[in-house]
């Protein structure tokens, strides 16, 4: 957790930050594969060739090959960063994909506002929700100063740190034609129509990390003594199979016409045997 | 033979109807019992690619020396279309899926040059001369029927449909309104629309 505040002009709101997400993946240990016991990682110093404890370490910084410096922590404290307990707005911008240099993100984090701050800090998030705006930022974060957007999110808002431009890679390496490339009008409204089909509202509680599932069930089985079974692979069914699928969808796609036809041809019946009495009773 | 682009499916008593699917055009060249050449869009030989065909399709043919013209396709353990699986088999990989092939055309015929002749009369004599195994095809398809294919078709996710004229002469290059490639609305795409995803290779020049 990260306590300090929000600040653009005269306004500064306290807040605490909480990291918003978690590595969702199996954890495992190194053991030593004779006695099963979990290994220790020392740390080991060449000069002296012998194992130190992780409090005789220090910080080094390598200013030329094989010369560094030491930066303590107080040195760390000692920069002058307006940033060190401020999450200090720098500009808002609109919160839309055409700032391409809000997508390259490291980590999100959840925002909650000190007491005292509440008002202003909802205030703003409203603010920034129907002006359609994301606010960028710069925070001190793990004793580096970082790029950060801030948007509003669900209850609360969302600071997500950002690459720096220098971190990006250029696209020059990529072979990228776009310029080469014809695409017809058909085609552009053949892929504008497939899309179309496929769009939808997007909602993460969907998706699901099946691996992780998986290789649970495996740890599962094993910790009970199972032996695990090997993945099942189902024998594919071939391609005539593929082209009864076909047939038969030929004849469901027949067989509805012949039952719109069948409708329609009522819907008329029906007509014709209204109107005869319509006109009795207009001309009664 | 190069398609031309239609815009929409339709209803033509001229014109033979069948999927447009979503793997790579190779022709298969059978001579002496053997699959000697598989020549695909893009490459110069699939034959090592596709293996397990050479095993097949000369058994299933009830003559010799024929050219098929036709469809390499990939499919997945549940026996659908995977175009990503394709791609894999092309690039070397030669356990991804199951490969097929679905002919569409038939250019010879126990020596004989059939190209001259109208694409009925070819569709016939390749509907006798193939016989459907695990792996090996014709393509099935309708005649005049372009819409009613269309809806079938659009049930399974494809992207478009091939329409060829039934009096047309096969031809190299472009194919003018002798054979068309008609785009579907994709109004049912939900289960498999990764079929939709048709990789269009370019045919190496003066191939037909």
């Amino acid at each position: 957790m990260w306590r300090g505040a929000i600040q653009f002009g005269l306004v500064t709101i306290p807040v605490k930050l909480y990291l918003a997400t978690e590595q969702g993946g199996i954890g495992f240990n190194l053991l030593h594969a004779s006695c099963l016991n979990r290994i220790q990682m020392k740390v080991y110093c060449p000069y002296h060739d012998e194992v130190i404890q992780r409090s005789e370490t220090v910080r080094g910084y390598e200013w030329s090959k094989g010369k560094y410096v030491v930066v303590t922590e107080e040195d760390v404290d000692s920069v002058p960063l307006k940033t060190m307990r401020a999450i200090e707005i720098e500009m808002f911008v609109n919160a839309t994909r055409d700032n391409q240099g809000t997508q390259f993100v490291k980590a999100a984090y959840y925002l909650e506002p000190e007491q005292i701050g509440a008002k202003a800090f909802f205030l703003l998030k409203s603010v920034l929700a129907e002006q359609g705006k994301s606010a960028i930022c710069k925070i001190v974060l793990k004793d580096r100063e970082q790029l950060a957007a801030l948007n509003p999110f669900n209850t609360t808002m969302l600071l997500t740190t950002l690459h720096w431009p220098d971190e990006v890679r250029a696209l020059d390496e990529l072979n990228l034609p776009e310029d080469q490339i014809e695409i017809k009008a058909s085609e552009k409204k053949m892929a504008e129509q497939l899309v179309a089909s496929m769009t939808g509202d997007f909602s993460a509680d969907e998706y699901h990390d099946d691996y992780r599932q998986a290789l649970m069930a495996v740890i599962e089985r094993k910790v009970a003594g199972e032996k695990p079974e090997p993945a099942t692979r189902t024998e594919p069914t071939n391609i005539t199979d593929l082209m009864a699928a076909l047939e038969a969808s030929v004849a469901a796609a027949r067989q509805d016409r012949k039952s719109a036809k069948a409708d329609v041809k009522v819907v008329e019946a029906e007509v014709e045997a209204k109107a005869p009495r319509q006109r009795r009773r207009k001309t009664a | 033979m190069q398609p031309t682009d239609g815009v929409a499916p339709f209803d033509d008593p001229a014109y033979l109807f069948e999927a447009w699917w979503p793997g790579v055009r190779a022709q298969a060249w059978i001579e002496g019992g053997r699959l000697i050449r598989l020549r695909a869009e893009g490459m110069a030989d699939a034959l090592t690619a596709f293996g397990e065909l050479a095993d097949e399709l000369p058994g299933r043919l009830v003559e010799d020396d024929v050219l098929l013209d036709g469809w390499l396709l990939a499919l997945d353990e549940g026996g659908w279309l995977d175009t990503d699986l394709l791609r894999r088999r092309l690039a070397g990989d030669h356990h991804a899926g199951r490969p097929a092939f679905v002919a569409s055309d038939l250019l010879w015929s126990a020596g004989n040059d059939w190209q001259r002749r109208p694409f009925g009369a070819r569709r016939q004599r390749l509907e006798a001369v193939l016989l459907d195994g695990d792996r090996c095809v014709v393509s099935h398809a309708l005649r005049g029927e372009g819409t009613l294919l269309a809806e079938a078709l659009a049930r399974f996710g494809l992207g478009a449909i091939s329409a060829r004229r039934l009096d047309a002469r096969y031809r190299a290059g472009p194919a003018g309104d002798a054979w068309l490639r008609l785009p579907l609305v994709p109004e049912a795409i939900t289960e498999r629309p990764r079929l939709a995803l048709i990789q269009r290779l370019p045919f190496p020049e003066g191939s037909g």
